[in-house]
């Protein structure tokens, strides 16, 4: 009895196992588990594949002039760098800075204000924004049953060519899931690889970023999943009440997602709506320039101090979370047909 | 001799006891037929063409009525008896088809009542994406703000100040305090059928027009309309 238990676990280890491919995806040492469950969409190379060819693909849009690829490239960490705000079909411009990509598998959470509660159904928000894709999903799948070369991409990935949206986004999420960034300095650093250590500057940046930043840029994901308000005076144009759009919650109002401060270098302009152009005006913003409001973030509602040395050091530091590897991997560039 | 009139007499007797169960099974069946009827008061509900009076000398027409039927359940004297597995069907009344639910059960269940819900659960809607009924290609499920949209009903209205007079009820939303989530339970008659009037003038009654259109996100309001449009669903 004992000795089948052990069997049973076994298999069910070897299953749960086999969802998560480690040649698509892993889990580096120093991650916690992710959030994804893979067990509801296993990762395979052909689904991968057709993900890939999805996310590079303008087909998504209504007049198949704007991909996902549009506002994230891969160069930059997956965001399109010197655009404020993101752009979309007939030169319309959004009201929000389209965030840098990776490791979606840890991420519970989605969009600036939250709107989007599962991977999978990511995409759909771009797709149907009137200011960037302007598309239904229903009619993506439409296009995508005309096309002969989808056809036979699904059919190598599902062993179906009936398109469903099921399947298209399953495909996107396969590949989003694949864009794990965890090579950078600074991993290589906690994980003592190869005697790596950082320099003088990144290291005391290192120790004022654990007392300034990290409460909420938590490690080593770099966000806290959570929606905090970083004293940002509203924009009068835009109007951007961020979480209580969602949660119709007077505490949620001027909150936005964290991001990611991975490969933040590549990712500027930054905030929600793309308004410091550099790391050094988001430190000042910080330093200097906290608005006061009801949902203030409780820790910067003490005016953080920081010398002009102590902002270089923080951001030598903040450039130890680039990523070479991962900006540079061909296996997240498009393939040349 | 004996012994064969013996045998014939004993087949005779079988064949007679099939056919008499054959005749008893008639009766029940392994499936059973749920129909949804859209009407307006006592009229057919027709979408685009026909209009239908409402309070004071006003009209109304309708373009779409949607909305998912889940979870279908059976009770006899309230007690649990047969529960239909991945339930969940989405009823358009543009598509005749769709008003037809077919339930496969098991022989002889005996019940009386049946429990549905208007929507899709909280549980179904964070399990990402989902194909089938549940694609989100059928249209209801909201790209900005991620979930299901319960229950949908657009027309006009010449009350509306909106554009083209439209009226749009999107009702939808699975997490606290805006759950939309409808449990309907209804008495039942039959075991092999039942038809289920949806009077959209039951809806449509309790609602100024005029103030009350467009119902777009999970809000307080979505969820009292969901509440009301529950009242919708009779048996004929």
């Amino acid at each position: 009895m004992k000795k089948l238990f052990v069997i049973l676990c076994l298999i069910t280890f070897a299953v749960a196992f086999k969802s998560i491919n480690d040649e698509l995806f892993y889990i580096p040492k120093n991650f916690p588990q992710p959030v994804y469950d893979f067990t509801n969409n296993p990762l395979s190379k052909e689904k991968v594949e057709l993900g890939k060819t999805l996310f590079y693909d303008p087909i998504l849009s209504k007049d198949n002039t704007i991909s996902c690829s549009s506002c994230h490239l891969s160069y930059t960490a997956f965001t399109h760098t010197d655009h404020d705000l993101s752009h979309g079909i007939e030169n319309r411009i959004g009201t929000r800075n389209a965030p840098s990509l990776a490791n979606l598998a840890w991420s519970k959470i989605f969009m600036w204000d939250g709107a989007v509660h599962h991977l999978d159904m990511q995409a759909l928000a771009p797709i149907s924004n009137h200011d960037e894709m302007d598309e239904t999903i229903a009619n993506v799948v439409f296009k995508l049953q005309q096309s002969k070369k989808y056809r036979k991409l699904f059919y190598a990935a599902f062993n179906d060519s009936l398109i469903t949206g099921e399947h298209t986004l399953k495909s996107i999420s396969q590949f989003m899931l694949t864009l794990v960034s965890a090579n950078s300095k600074y991993d290589k650093v906690m994980r003592k690889e190869a005697n790596i250590s950082f320099n003088e500057y990144e290291a005391k940046g290192y120790e004022l970023f654990k007392t300034n930043c990290a409460s909420c840029h938590k490690e080593p994901l770099f966000t806290n999943n959570e929606f905090e308000n970083n004293g940002l005076e509203p924009d009068k144009f835009l109007n951007d009440g961020g979480r209580i759009k969602i949660t119709k919650k007077a505490e949620d109002s001027l909150k936005f997602k964290v991001p990611s401060l991975r490969n933040v270098e590549l990712s500027y302009p930054y905030m929600h709506d793309g308004r410091f152009k550099s790391l050094q005006m988001v430190l000042f913003h910080y330093t200097e320039s906290v608005y006061q409001s009801p949902t203030l973030s409780h820790q910067l509602k003490n005016k953080m101090v920081l010398s002009e040395n102590d902002k270089i050091n923080i951001i030598a530091f903040l450039r130890t979370l680039t990523d070479e590897e991962f900006l540079q991997n061909k296996k997240f560039q498009p393939n040349q047909y | 001799m004996e012994r064969s009139i013996y045998i014939f007499k004993k087949a005779l007797l079988f064949i007679a006891l099939i056919f008499s169960s054959k005749m008893l099974q008639a009766q029940d069946s392994k499936s059973f037929q749920l129909n949804f009827e859209p009407i307006f008061n006592n009229q057919v509900l027709v979408l685009n063409d026909s209009f239908y009076h409402i309070d004071n000398n006003d009209s109304v027409r309708f373009s779409k009525l949607k909305f998912y039927i889940s979870s279908i359940k059976f009770y006899n004297n309230n007690k649990l008896v047969f529960a239909e597995k991945n339930s969940y069907h989405l009823v358009d009344a543009s598509n005749s088809k769709t008003l037809y639910i077919n339930i496969n059960k098991p022989f002889g269940t005996k019940f009386n009542s049946i429990k549905f819900n208007l929507g899709i659960d909280s549980i179904t809607n964070v399990k990402g994406v989902l194909g089938g009924e549940l694609d989100p290609t059928k249209g209801m499920y909201w790209t900005w703000h991620s979930g299901y949209i319960n229950f949908k009903l657009e027309g006009t209205s010449n009350l509306c100040n909106t554009r083209n007079s439209v009226f749009e009820f999107h009702l939808g939303g699975f997490a606290a305090p805006y759950n939309c989530l409808q449990t309907i339970q209804l008495s039942l008659s039959n075991i092999t059928t039942a038809t289920v009037l949806v009077d959209v003038n039951k809806f449509l009654s309790q609602i100024n027009l005029a103030n009350t259109n467009a119902i777009m996100t999970p809000s307080k309001q979505a969820v009292e309309l969901a509440k009301q449009a529950t009242k919708m669903f009779i048996i004929k």
